[in-house]
């Protein structure tokens, strides 16, 4: 059982700098809570401060209920995954796992138990006599896995771990790192500016921009329920498409109008629309909600600039007011460079943003979920 | 087929020129310090009777006694010349007095040692037959034991020298390794000004210091002591090791501090567990430097001891003293040397040490 609460977290760098200006989280038993954000946003340097590797400006930190504050790194029962592995090179793997066991004077057979246990947990359980030099990236950084997780802490630190991998190790390690936080149930925290590995890995994401969190919510709520502009635009690939568009509300008919088209809109469902009549507003779209329609019910039509073939579906992009937009296609519609093709929105997965404050408008029909 | 056998022939005529040619390097190299070495193991005679002079020692001298109306004469079997040649005194008696100098002169340019009572049984043999010759085993480390012998304070000065050269390192390398660990890790004002800054005492030549070293020591209360001496040479050797261990303290990834803190240690602890076994290659380097630095200075030593000289010291004024007798003066060089070579090879392991392959 853990459980972290930070309470009002700051860290001041000197000179006006701030690494994080107000954190309060909330990290529930056995949670996998994401950090996401730009670089520069304060994400690593809040780890760190749970790690106790760097001194808190202000607020206090609690584990389990217990004020871990001011306490010293070793006693704080957290472990934590480098984004360099930081595997000691001068020790074999079985001495970097047994690290920490040997400190704290556990008995010989045990240690060698639980390093054997931990090794194979993560597929190096073959590997223990040998020197990290020897390892490839991806297996030493199972080993910084294995040595992190053969302490069993209360709480698990990630610190980008990933982002040393190649593509496709990225890939396979993720999945592998989500079954072992299955099968350990550990409390967990992962620091990542790779919003799919965010996505795919976290039972909530806590998305950080400037030292402070914007949102936080299930990979769900900060994709389909953009908190804002920036928000909406640093999650997906590709990323929400925005549409400036001018709100007309006239003889109970609310419509969007951009410079090039007309967007029709049901005036019960966007009710809340009615009070921005006249005003600049921002609509985004994601990728896939933009369909391709035969030319006659379309709502826009436009030429193609470029076709992305994915597989199992394409991107297709366009220009609009010198601005790119890239939507989702099915694979099977034929489609060809420079060709004029129809368009529509999901009208059900529209969102809209304050112009100014660019922060989302939030309909009756999302609050209810 | 033609044209495999053709390609190979002409690498292997590369080959063959490339290493003529590193092979004439490493001789050009080698060949003075395989001269010293030769030349320490020489008699007196080998090294200045014999030309062309011989690449390599001899183990043996021969000798040949003859008679006529003067008396009798002793001659030595010259390489060069391939003859007998004269040697010592020109005639000699068979008197006590003449003998025992003849034993002298023998074992001071042969190296060789032969006993008055041996002398006489040969001169009976001439006395008989006309002649006699025979052949002596030379004593080969008969140079060192002579330098040793004539250098009175050079046992003595040899241990000094160790100590003066050890004190030295853990000086130099306590203070400048916590220095360089400071300027690696901390961020501080004026860091790079400090830094370079205590490069300046290296740029004054150690004459132009020695003589107020001599008053600073002397009020110290550590003139003419090993100590003093040491301390003289941690000034330079601090500002040397402080750049080579700040640069190896920066190559060592501070996360692996962090992990060692996270999984158990202190921040002193992460330093004794991670840090020093992984910077010890570099230290090992300072150690050497800081070593060979203390161990070859002669310039400050002569001015800062008295009575207390160094090894070097005992050295360069047997140089000065020898009148040149070549043989003594590279038997002293080599013992000079010799712990300086050793101690590299010692910590040449740590140096080179390399784990799984990849160098940190």
């Amino acid at each position: 059982m853990a459980t972290l609460q930070l309470l009002d977290i700051a860290k001041h760098f000197g000179k006006g700098v701030w690494g994080v200006k107000k954190l309060d989280l909330e990290v529930e038993d056995k949670e996998f809570l994401v950090l996401l954000g730009p670089s520069g946003c304060g994400k690593t340097t809040a780890m760190r401060m749970i790690a106790g590797l760097e001194d808190v400006t202000r607020g206090t930190i609690l584990l389990s209920g217990r004020d871990i504050t001011d306490v010293a790194p070793r006693n704080r029962n957290v472990s934590m995954v480098f984004q360099n592995y930081a595997v000691w090179p001068h020790m074999t793997v079985y001495d970097n796992i047994a690290f920490s066991l040997k400190l704290k004077k556990m008995p010989g057979a045990e240690i060698k138990q639980r390093v054997q246990e931990t090794a194979d947990m993560v597929k190096i359980g073959g590997l223990l006599g040998r020197h990290p030099g020897q390892l490839s990236g991806g297996q030493q950084q199972r080993v910084a896995v294995a040595r992190a997780l053969a302490v069993k802490p209360e709480l698990f630190l990630f610190d980008e771990p990933l982002s040393n991998l190649d593509a496709k190790l990225r890939v396979i390690m993720r999945t592998e790192m989500k079954d072992i936080h299955q099968k350990t149930e550990a409390t967990s925290i992962f620091v990542t500016h790779d919003q799919s590995e965010a996505m795919s890995m976290a039972d909530r994401v806590v998305i950080m921009k400037d030292g402070g969190i914007i949102q936080i919510g299930t990979p769900d709520d900060v994709y389909s329920r953009s908190t804002d502009m920036f928000v909406a635009g640093f999650i997906g690939t590709p990323p929400t498409n925005f549409f400036n568009v001018v709100c007309s509300y006239n003889d109970q008919k609310i419509e969007l109008k951009h410079s090039d088209f007309v967007l029709p809109l049901d005036s019960a469902n966007f009710a809340e629309l009615k009070e921005y009549n006249g005003k600049n507003l921002v609509l985004g779209v994601r990728a896939e909600d933009i369909k391709v329609v035969p030319e006659s019910k379309a709502v826009f039509k436009e030429k193609i600039l470029v076709i992305e073939p994915q597989g199992s579906h394409q991107i297709v992009a366009f220009n609009l007011e010198g601005a790119m937009y890239k939507i989702s296609v099915p694979a099977e519609i034929e489609m060809r460079v420079g060709g004029d093709i129809g368009l529509d929105f999901n009208m059900d997965r529209l969102s809209f943003f304050n112009k100014e404050t660019e922060n989302r408008i939030l309909l009756k029909s999302e609050v209810s979920n | 087929m033609d044209r495999v056998l053709k390609r190979n022939l002409n690498r292997s005529a590369r080959y063959t020129a490339l290493y003529i040619i590193v092979i004439g390097i490493a001789f050009i190299i080698i060949f003075p310090i395989f001269f010293l070495v030769s030349f320490s193991f020489m008699s007196d005679y080998e090294t200045f009777s014999e030309w062309p002079k011989p690449i390599v020692p001899s183990f043996r001298a021969d000798f040949m006694i003859d008679k006529d109306a003067e008396g009798y004469h002793l001659y030595i079997y010259n390489k060069s010349e391939k003859e007998f040649v004269n040697f010592g005194p020109l005639s000699f008696t068979n008197n006590e007095n003449d003998l025992a100098s003849l034993q002298k002169f023998i074992r001071k340019y042969s190296n060789c040692a032969i006993s008055t009572d041996k002398l006489r049984e040969y001169l009976k043999g001439v006395d008989n037959q006309g002649e006699a010759t025979f052949q002596l085993k030379k004593k080969i480390l008969d140079n060192y034991v002579l330098f040793f012998d004539i250098t009175r304070d050079a046992p003595a000065a040899f241990i000094r020298s160790i100590l003066v050269a050890c004190l030295t390192i853990v000086i130099s390398l306590t203070i400048g390794g916590m220095a360089g660990y400071a300027f690696a890790r901390y961020m501080f004002k004026g860091k790079n000004l400090l830094k370079l800054s205590v490069l300046f005492v290296r740029m004054f030549p150690a004459v132009s210091l020695a003589v107020p070293m001599v008053i600073i020591l002397a009020n110290m209360g550590l003139a003419d002591q090993p100590l003093g001496l040491s301390l003289v040479y941690s000034v330079g050797q601090i500002s040397l090791n402080i750049w080579v261990t700040a640069s190896v303290f920066m190559s060592i990834p501070v996360s692996y501090e962090e992990a060692s803190e996270i999984f158990g240690t202190s921040k002193i602890g992460a330093f004794w567990h991670i840090t020093l076994p992984l910077a010890l290659p570099g230290l090992a380097a300072c150690a050497m430097y800081s070593f060979i630095g203390s161990w070859n200075e002669v310039i400050s030593a002569v001015v800062l001891t008295q009575f207390n000289p160094t090894f070097p010291v005992v050295v360069y004024k047997s140089l000065v003293g020898s009148q040149g007798q070549i043989n003594l003066i590279t038997a002293g060089s080599l013992v000079q040397a010799l712990p300086a070579i050793i101690f590299t090879l010692i910590i040449r392991k740590y140096i080179l040490q390399m784990w799984g392959g990849v160098r940190v």
